[in-house]
């Protein structure tokens, strides 16, 4: 099998170039002066890191934590069950009924984020069509609800997985030991899942924290994500004005890059195979 | 009996109630979007109607050919080269020892987790650097790069069940390095292969972010499109709700059809 | 007498559609080592199940000390079972493993450590505590799995199969150590397993079962010596059957010829199956012999030679120690009272 080999060198390769350099130049942009686009003699520099500090950013960085934590936790809270319901339905029926939790995710995103905007507004198209009135549009609420339901498919998937797969000899050994429902669960059935918990709240947390079309418009963009953040301060860039803006996003990406990698690094260290994040 | 029955009766309904509830939400959506697809009217505050000319306009008009000849083009060839590369990608992994196998597959994760805003802004800077102008070409070596991780997840998982000693039994038997792979390890691993591609179209279809930082002006797939016009509410058109809902039925079908194909084939190899 | 501490009466399982156990009627004793020894699919782990409460009865009662447990919990009997593929806990360590009973009873600390060390020490895992389930061997694994059922001081330990994945050298050091626990520990084992040798080492009583239906209960030696019927001398050890016919008590006749025998209680003349272990059959000269044959094959066995004759154009099996070669005609002897005379079944 050694001979197969060498098919992983382009792919190490083509990795380099879109990774790794990448990664160099955000870092290079972050810790130094370097203009993108008038590159010149620059020098080392660490003021950028007080983009942190600047006020409209460090409430950024709140709301998008505390949302996104929130949202997390509520597709945790609805996930975990519906996921272990679907595992214990014939096999045949808890997969077609997963599929169908994921059908929603091939609706292009920008669309359902309309339609919600739709359900928010008062007296609007939703309401002809189901005689209620929702005024949430432009609240903490209104991007909640929006995450829960973006995000809640991928919370349920990698923990069905996990439960689906799991050794019903196992809880068998638990009741034949003593344990009631309760302490089969909480022993048994949930630390082995805790793969599954993990992927999902990485794949919940960090597209939530840095989603921004979502937040632009079922917050009305009065209320601002690190996303928004980002792509404001790149975005303007490139549109012509001046400032040292694509360096500040730089950094703030590269922060957001370590954030995901170190997860991701501890769920690998959890599960071996890599095959929750699927 | 009884006694037992009602207490996992009550886990059931409980369990019931939050699917049901799971549903309620991800759906709502949907709903509302094959409503609007049907509404008489193109800013949609009210609804005005049935009718079906959204339907009609999707194919008729130009507003939205654009975009959507861009998206699925982009779709499928991303698709088409990712899998190829992917899976080519994967079986060289799986031959690594295992410290290196564990770096790759590290380095694989990487798009996955990374959040769409950060891979997007990578991508942009690269091509910037490298003086391509944002367009047709930048998107499409964007969606390979972002699909191709998929792929590599989807394959590996069968890659590793199979028997070390294949490939070189191949060899053994007469094939050459090419045929080797076409015909003994690409059957094995065709599940693999086929959810990999599965999800990388997925991925691609629908991605919003990353076009938008890879695209440039100039070029639009349905997603960036949609962001401007409901943005600016000039050129938006209703056709894009019927494109969705298009989509939607598409896909149900596809996934009613493999789940009662597997059961078909399995009733096939019982008999 | 004993005191019956299982009670199974009248029992019936199906699982889709196909009957399990039918009219199934068992009793076990305390502190017995009792196995169900049978092929494949003959219902002896759906009887464990019932046992243990992972199946209910379709119809008919168990009882456990008296009381009817058919619908009791698993959890609430003073059962603990060995899984047949072990099911030990992959995210517990081999002490959290073993101590699980415990801690589900909320034992205090000290307590729960002093019976963990005490019961790896009896299963030959001291210092194992720490170690994770999946480094360990497949020897190593079974006594953890047995560890952690035999630490809750249950009255009955139920083992499915639990040495089917270990090897010959290691099963045989395994099932004498077993035999040992249940003595030292007075625990009620119920063992079900398709291997007879195994069977036959361990066991104080023996239930043959085939279809779901019981073919014979009795200790090692009765099941060896006595086979009820030809599937129980089929599956127990090997033997040579033979068609008979009784001429009156104390007297058989095989091929042709009359032999002294110790059964009774035949009808004159009644056609029965006659059991001779090949261990029991001796080389005589062809002209003071009852029975001549012609040997056919012989196959070193280290312990014996395995010898087939042709009798009368049938093949019986001998196991001797004597040479011959193939093509001698041989004449066969035995003894009354390793004839066994059993009653034709219409169904074996």
């Amino acid at each position: 099998m050694r001979r197969l080999r060498p098919y992983a060198i382009p792919y190490l390769v083509w990795m380099g170039i879109f990774i790794l350099a990448p990664t160099a130049i955000l870092f290079v942009l972050s810790v130094t002066d370097l203009e993108l686009y008038e590159p010149g003699p620059f020098s080392f520099t660490l003021r950028h890191f007080d983009v942190f500090a600047a006020p409209l950013v460090a409430t950024t960085i709140g709301n998008s934590l505390a949302l996104s934590a929130t949202a997390s936790a509520i597709c945790l809270l609805i996930g975990y069950p519906v996921a272990f319901f679907l595992s214990r339905l014939g096999d045949k029926t808890g997969k077609i009924l997963m599929s169908l939790l994921i059908v929603p995710l091939w609706s292009n995103m920008l669309l359902r984020i309309v339609a919600w905007e739709k359900v928010f507004t008062p007296d609007s198209f939703f309401t002809d069509l189901t005689g209620l009135s929702i005024d949430l549009l432009g609240t903490r609420g209104a991007i909640l609800v929006g995450e829960v339901a973006m995000y809640l498919p991928f919370m349920i998937f990698p923990i069905f997985s996990v439960l689906e797969k799991m050794d019903r000899g196992l809880i068998e050994a638990a009741r034949d030991l003593g344990a009631n429902d309760a302490q089969t669960f909480f022993r048994v059935i949930f630390p082995l899942s805790s793969g599954g918990v993990l992927a999902g709240i990485i794949m919940t947390l960090l597209p939530a924290m840095t989603s921004f079309a979502l937040p632009a418009r079922l917050g009305l963009g009065r209320i601002s994500l690190i996303g928004n953040v980002i792509e404001s301060k790149l975005m303007k860039e490139v549109l012509g004005s001046a400032g040292m803006s694509i360096n500040e996003g730089a950094l703030i990406s590269l922060a957001l890059m370590l954030v995901a990698v170190v997860l991701f690094v501890g769920v690998a260290r959890v599960d071996r195979e890599g095959e929750t994040l699927l | 009996m009884k006694k037992k029955r009602l207490r996992y009766r009550i886990y059931e309904a409980v369990g019931l109630l939050f699917t049901a509830a799971a549903f309620l939400v991800l759906y709502t959506p949907i709903v509302v979007i094959l409503a609007l697809s049907v509404n008489d009217s193109v800013k949609s505050y009210a609804w005005d109607g049935f009718t079906l000319r959204w339907y009609g306009d999707l194919f008729a008009s130009d507003v939205m050919r654009g975009p959507i000849a861009n998206t699925i083009g982009v779709a499928v060839l991303a698709t088409a080269i990712a899998t190829v590369f992917g899976t080519l990608s994967a079986i060289g992994i799986n031959a690594l020892d295992k410290r290196r196998r564990i770096r790759m597959i590290v380095l694989n994760n990487v798009p996955v987790v990374n959040p769409d805003i950060v891979t997007g802004i990578s991508l942009m800077i690269v091509f910037s650097l490298v003086g391509f102008t944002l367009g047709f070409r930048t998107v499409l070596v964007a969606h390979v790069f972002f699909a191709v991780p998929y792929v590599v997840l989807s394959v590996m998982p069968r890659l590793k069940k199979l028997d070390p000693n294949l490939y070189e039994a191949a060899l053994d038997l007469g094939c050459s390095r090419f045929s080797g792979l076409w015909r003994v390890i690409v059957p094995n691993i065709a599940t693999g292969i086929l959810s990999g591609a599965l999800m990388a179209f997925t991925m691609s279809i629908d991605d919003f972010v990353i076009t938008y930082f890879t695209s440039g002006s100039e070029y639009m797939n349905v997603s960036t499109w949609l962001y401007a016009a409901i943005g600016r509410s000039r050129s938006f058109t209703p056709a894009a709700y019927a494109y969705n809902a298009i989509i939607l039925v598409f896909t149900v079908a596809v996934i009613l059809f493999v789940n009662t194909r597997k059961d078909r084939k399995e009733r096939e190899i019982r008999t | 007498m004993a005191n019956r501490l299982i009670v199974m009466s009248g029992v019936e399982k199906s699982f889709d559609g196909v009957k399990v156990l039918s009219d199934f009627n068992l009793y076990v004793n305390e502190n017995e080592f009792i196995t169900l020894l049978g092929p494949s699919g003959c219902g002896k782990t759906t009887c464990l199940r019932i046992i243990g409460g992972f199946e209910t009865p379709d119809a008919g009662t168990v009882e456990f000390d008296g009381r009817i447990v058919n619908d009791l919990e698993p959890n609430q009997r003073q059962i603990n079972t060995c899984f047949q593929k072990f099911a030990l806990f992959p995210h517990l360590d081999v002490f959290e493993n073993v101590a699980f009973g415990l801690r589900i009873r909320k034992i205090a600390k000290d307590e729960v450590a002093r019976r963990v060390a005490e019961t790896l020490r009896l299963v030959k895992l001291d210092g194992f505590g720490k170690r994770s389930v999946a480094t360990l061997s497949g020897g190593q694994q079974q006594r953890v799995a047995i560890a952690r059922a035999i630490i809750n001081r249950p009255k009955v330990l139920l083992l499915d199969e639990p040495l089917g994945a270990l090897d010959l050298k290691l099963r045989q050091e395994m099932q004498y150590e077993l035999k040992e626990m249940q003595r030292e520990l007075g625990i009620t084992f119920i063992y079900v397993t398709h291997d007879q040798e195994e069977a036959l080492t361990m066991s104080d009583t023996i239930v043959v079962m085939k279809d779901g239906v019981i073919q014979q209960v009795g200790t090692p030696e009765d099941v060896y010596n006595e086979p009820k019927n030809r599937f129980v001398a089929n599956f127990i050890g090997d033997s040579n059957i033979f068609d008979g016919i009784m001429k009156e008590d104390f007297l058989v006749s095989i091929c042709g010829r009359e032999f002294r025998c110790v059964d009774k209680g035949f009808e004159t003349d009644e056609p029965v199956d006659v059991v001779i272990r090949p261990e029991d059959f001796d080389f005589v000269p062809p002209s003071k012999a009852k029975i001549v044959g012609v040997v056919d094959s012989l196959v070193f066995r280290g312990v014996h030679y395995e010898v087939n004759v042709i009798v009368d154009g049938r093949e019986y099996t001998i196991h001797t120690t004597k040479i011959r070669a193939i093509g001698d005609r041989v004449g066969l002897a035995v003894e009354p009272d390793n004839i066994h005379v059993m009653k034709k079944d219409s169904h074996a």
